[in-house]
């Protein structure tokens, strides 16, 4: 199950990653791959609802199971809120980033109901991004915690 | 009225005297105290949707039927022969179409390279296998089963230097005499310091997807310039630009590191004229760790002359910088420029390493010189005793003083009087009084300077139709810094339309908009001058238009948030009257950067302080506190803007205190050309930032008033933090960046 459908992939080799099989086998290429080595986190996703890097997660490991991707994380034409609260903070440069911390802030704010600064950093930590300088990726998160408390 | 005139531009501070396009019709600058509606607000970007939800489509993510993937075999030496390739077994590897190596000719045309069979530097490509899928490309790379000998190899800069290993001429230029004026001075301060290698590590890694059919070339390329891309292209390959397509809709990050077409993209190309597949090839992290350019480390020796009061009367610089076999010189830069000084000389040689070529990264050269002259700047004032930031006003500057211009504006002054006042400078004493948790604690300045004023050419288009929407049309490539938002800002207010009904495009060359290329910090006053002047034509034509439905004196009549009014307030109607008749007519509109102002010279000003905190015990150093205030003329979008800085800190304070490529020196090669061993700043690092701008329009320079901002955050940082720690520690590190291991020697 790949965003809420069940998906068959085509030629997917023994060794593909997750990662390689959503982008390149599913036509899923909003999970980013800027290093493949499990330092960047720019191809998080949901495994089973667990946030993983999806470079490290082997595509059989996938099979049977639930795969949430930035793809499936609007409903329809409605962002998520973690989504909009990046838009509107300015926490988006050039993008290549953003899908991994969408997720990462997303999960994170499903876990905590009121993370702390250092909470926040903590848990987005494993989120490379070369452009924005995070503040504005902290604003985002507190922008969308104070919209979910209101 | 068209003319063509003769005229000054300038890139990366590179002058050159060229034919330019200027139109009688481009609107006046705004004036300084002119409200506007749009421009100057918070305005989150046109394309965040499309980023926020995965759906932004980057060169990485073209996915094309039948196309090939490629992968690459890289020298893992940093100077040798190849001896072996088995061209044979890699061809036989099921999947494999393609093989390319230094022996093969290929159908374009190249100086050196791109594939060696010399490599002179770890990394460099040996060879391309196109495959059907990467891993059967990976395991052709496997079956070519290189073998290469070993040759000398230099990355020493002391045995360089020895050797005399110097790249073409050493560059000197001087004014006065600094020597006389150095031994009569009542002090002089001498400091050597060394800055590191920086890589670029956009997280898009340099990567194109070239599709070569019947003499017709498209291609995407993750570039910063998707005109240069063209043309080198259509050069290399020999075809009629018009018959190439370069697209480049999203960009994920560049810092200078992409110009133009890139290795990746005339590679592409050749393998798919080759296959008559459509190929792609994207750098795995490794390979463009290694193989995508760098910030070139330096050795500065800075001598400076003072008057007892603090008057500089002398200022030398010598430089050596670790280019790779060949590079350009702008290091001394700031030592010429940055302030009032009669005898100035700055000698500057490049180092032949075998090493990657040094490319642009972010200010580049120029952060490396502040980085330095700023360091002695405030070991002057030390000497002195003088406050730092009274030593830099004691000798500001308001001209270019290797040209003698004068500036088109230059709000310095008051960049120092608002960072003063917003981090406490005064009072930055204080940290030094003993803290309970043990840390040392001080504050630092540096002033930055760079250009940034843009020029001719850069244009655009703008057409409305019987949807009412204005679509604006740039060659502009948005590598993340938000321009096309910017454009869309100032159309709009030009216009005097609402900002939904504005729509701006780029990243494709088939408009055939030139828009120039994302570097230089020229982006934003070169094109948005160019999208406010087609507005404007466009806005003249509605009005006209308007005058016709309304039966009104066109001039009595303006369109304001989308509503015609008339000056007398009787009419006030919706915009779409208008341009709801059209049908499927439509109006449009042309614009173009003007000339820059004669006999001027357009440069960005600001100054940054830090303050760290330094453990002595296990020499960890932490920013604690960045403010920044820069004068870049017209502040567009404030949001982007402040966001442009934060990131420029953030990449300073990572060439200050983390990123630094090692070397084996047994072997020449990088030991941390990953992204887990090679630091880049990750958001537990975040020091805080207060960042404000000085935001004046320049209104000599273009008709928005607005200066660039893509470099000038990144070049005081360094300079700033070292200097922090000087006064946290009393000592001076002489090498960046500080870490643990050095701060902890350094305060031994
Ligand atoms: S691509 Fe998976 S962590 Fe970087
Ligand atoms: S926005 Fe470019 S890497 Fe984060």
């Amino acid at each position: 199950m790949v965003n809420g459908t069940a998906r068959v992939a085509d030629g997917v080799l023994e060794s593909d990653s997750l990662l390689t099989m959503l982008r390149e086998r599913l036509d899923l290429p909003g999970s980013k791959g800027a290093c493949e080595q499990g330092e960047c986190g720019s191809c998080s996703v949901y495994l089973d609802g667990v946030l993983v890097c999806s470079c490290l997660v082997l595509a059989a490991q996938a099979d049977g199971h639930g795969v949430l991707t930035v793809e499936g994380l609007a409903d329809g034409d409605r962002l998520d809120p973690v989504q909009q609260a990046f838009i509107d903070a300015g926490a988006v440069q050039c993008g290549f980033c953003t899908p991994g911390l969408v997720l990462a802030a997303h999960d994170l704010l499903g876990r905590h109901r009121d993370p702390s600064d250092l909470e926040i950093r903590e848990a987005l930590a494993g989120n490379l991004c070369r452009c924005t300088g995070y503040e504005k990726v902290l604003d985002a998160v507190r922008l969308a915690l104070a919209r979910r408390s209101r | 009225m068209t003319r063509l005139v003769r005229s000054i531009t300038e890139m990366e501070g590179r002058f050159e005297e060229k034919w330019v396009l200027v139109s009688d019709d481009e609107p006046e600058a705004w004036a300084s105290d002119r409200p506007l509606a749009i421009v100057g607000h918070e305005t989150p970007r046109t394309t965040g949707p499309t980023r926020v939800s995965g759906a932004a489509r980057y060169t990485t993510d073209v996915s094309l039927p039948g196309m090939l993937h490629v992968a690459a075999l890289r020298s893992p030496l940093a100077h040798g022969r190849v001896t072996g390739l088995n061209r044979e077994a890699a061809l036989a590897v099921p999947g494999v179409r393609a093989v390319l190596d230094s022996t093969d000719t290929l159908s374009f045309r190249s100086r050196s390279g791109p594939l060696y069979a010399e490599p002179e530097h770890a990394g460099a490509l040996l060879a391309v296998v196109a495959a059907d899928t990467l891993v059967a490309a990976r395991a052709g790379v496997k079956a070519l089963a290189l073998t290469i000998d070993p040759l000398p190899f230099v990355i020493d800069v002391d045995e360089a230097f020895r050797d005399q290993r110097i790249d073409g001429e050493i560059a000197e230029e001087s004014r006065g005499d600094v020597d006389a004026a150095l031994a009569g001075a009542d002090v002089r301060v001498e400091l050597t310091v060394e800055t590191p290698t920086q890589l670029q590590t956009a997280l898009e890694p340099h990567g194109a997807v070239g599709w070569w059919t019947e003499g017709e070339l498209t291609c995407w390329v993750s570039t910063q310039g998707i005109f240069d891309a063209r043309s080198e292209l259509a050069k290399r390959f020999s075809v009629a630009p018009e018959r190439v397509r370069v697209v480049a809709d999203f960009i994920g990050g560049g810092f200078g590191a992409k110009q133009g077409a890139g290795v990746e993209a005339l590679l592409a190309v050749e393998l798919s004229r080759r296959t008559g597949r459509p190929v792609r090839f994207i750098n795995d992290r490794h390979g463009e760790q290694l193989d995508a350019g760098s910030r070139p480390a330096t050795r500065q020796t800075v001598r400076l002359g003072a008057t007892g009061q603090g008057d500089l009367v002398a200022i030398d610089s010598e430089v050596l910088t670790s280019f790779g076999m060949t590079g350009w010189r702008a290091v001394n830069t700031p030592a010429m420029t940055l302030y009032r000084c009669a005898n100035a000389r700055g000698v500057e040689a490049n180092l032949k390493l075998h090493l990657r070529q040094g490319n642009a990264f972010r200010a580049p050269m120029v952060l490396e010189g502040v980085t330095a002259v700023e360091q002695a700047m405030d070991e002057l004032a030390i000497t002195l005793g003088i406050d730092p930031l009274d030593l830099r006003r004691r000798n500001f500057v308001d001209v270019d003083q290797p040209s003698g211009l004068p500036y088109t504006s230059n709000q310095l002054l008051a960049c120092y009087d608002r960072v003063a006042e917003l981090s406490g400078w005064v009072g930055r004493d204080a940290l030094l009084e003993p803290s309970e948790d043990g840390l040392l604690r001080g504050m630092g300045c540096a002033t930055q300077i760079w250009w940034g004023g843009g020029g001719p050419p850069s244009h655009a288009t703008i057409r409305i139709g019987g949807d009412g929407i204005a679509t604006v049309v740039t060659g502009i490539q948005d590598i993340g810094t938000g321009t096309l938002t910017a454009a869309q800002m100032v159309a709009a207010e030009e216009l005097g339309l609402p900002l939904d009904r504005v729509r701006v495009t780029g990243g494709d060359t088939r408009p055939n908009v030139y828009g120039p290329v994302a570097g230089g910090s020229q982006t934003s006053p070169s094109v948005l001058p160019a999208v406010r002047g087609a507005a404007a034509e466009v806005k003249r034509t509605l009005l006209q238009l308007a005058g016709d439905v309304f039966e009104a004196a066109p001039a009595d009549l303006d369109l304001v948030n989308g509503r015609f009014r008339s000056s007398d307030g009787a009419l006030d109607e919706p915009y779409t009257e208008v341009t709801g008749k059209l049908g499927n007519a439509t109006v449009d509109g042309s614009g173009m950067r003007g000339a820059n102002p004669d006999g001027m010279r357009a440069n960005t000003f600001g100054c940054q302080v830090a303050q760290v905190a330094v453990d002595p015990g296990t020499g960890e150093v932490r920013v604690e506190h960045v403010w920044a205030v820069h004068d870049i003329g017209r502040v567009i979008n404030p949001l982007g803007a402040r966001s442009q800085v934060e990131g420029g800190i953030l990449q300073g304070m990572a060439f200050a205190l983390s990123e630094e490529v090692a070397f084996d020196p047994t072997t020449g090669v990088p030991t941390n050309a990953w992204l887990d061993d090679y630091k880049i700043p990750s958001i537990a690092d975040v020091p805080a930032m207060t960042i404000a701008f000085v935001d004046v329009p320049d209104t000599a320079l273009n008709n928005v008033g607005a200066k660039g901002l893509g470099e000038p955050p990144i070049i005081p940082t360094p300079a700033a933090i070292a200097n922090a720690f000087r006064h946290a520690t009393g000592r001076r590190a002489l090498a960046l960046p500080l870490t643990r291991a050095r701060v902890v020697e350094t305060l031994a």
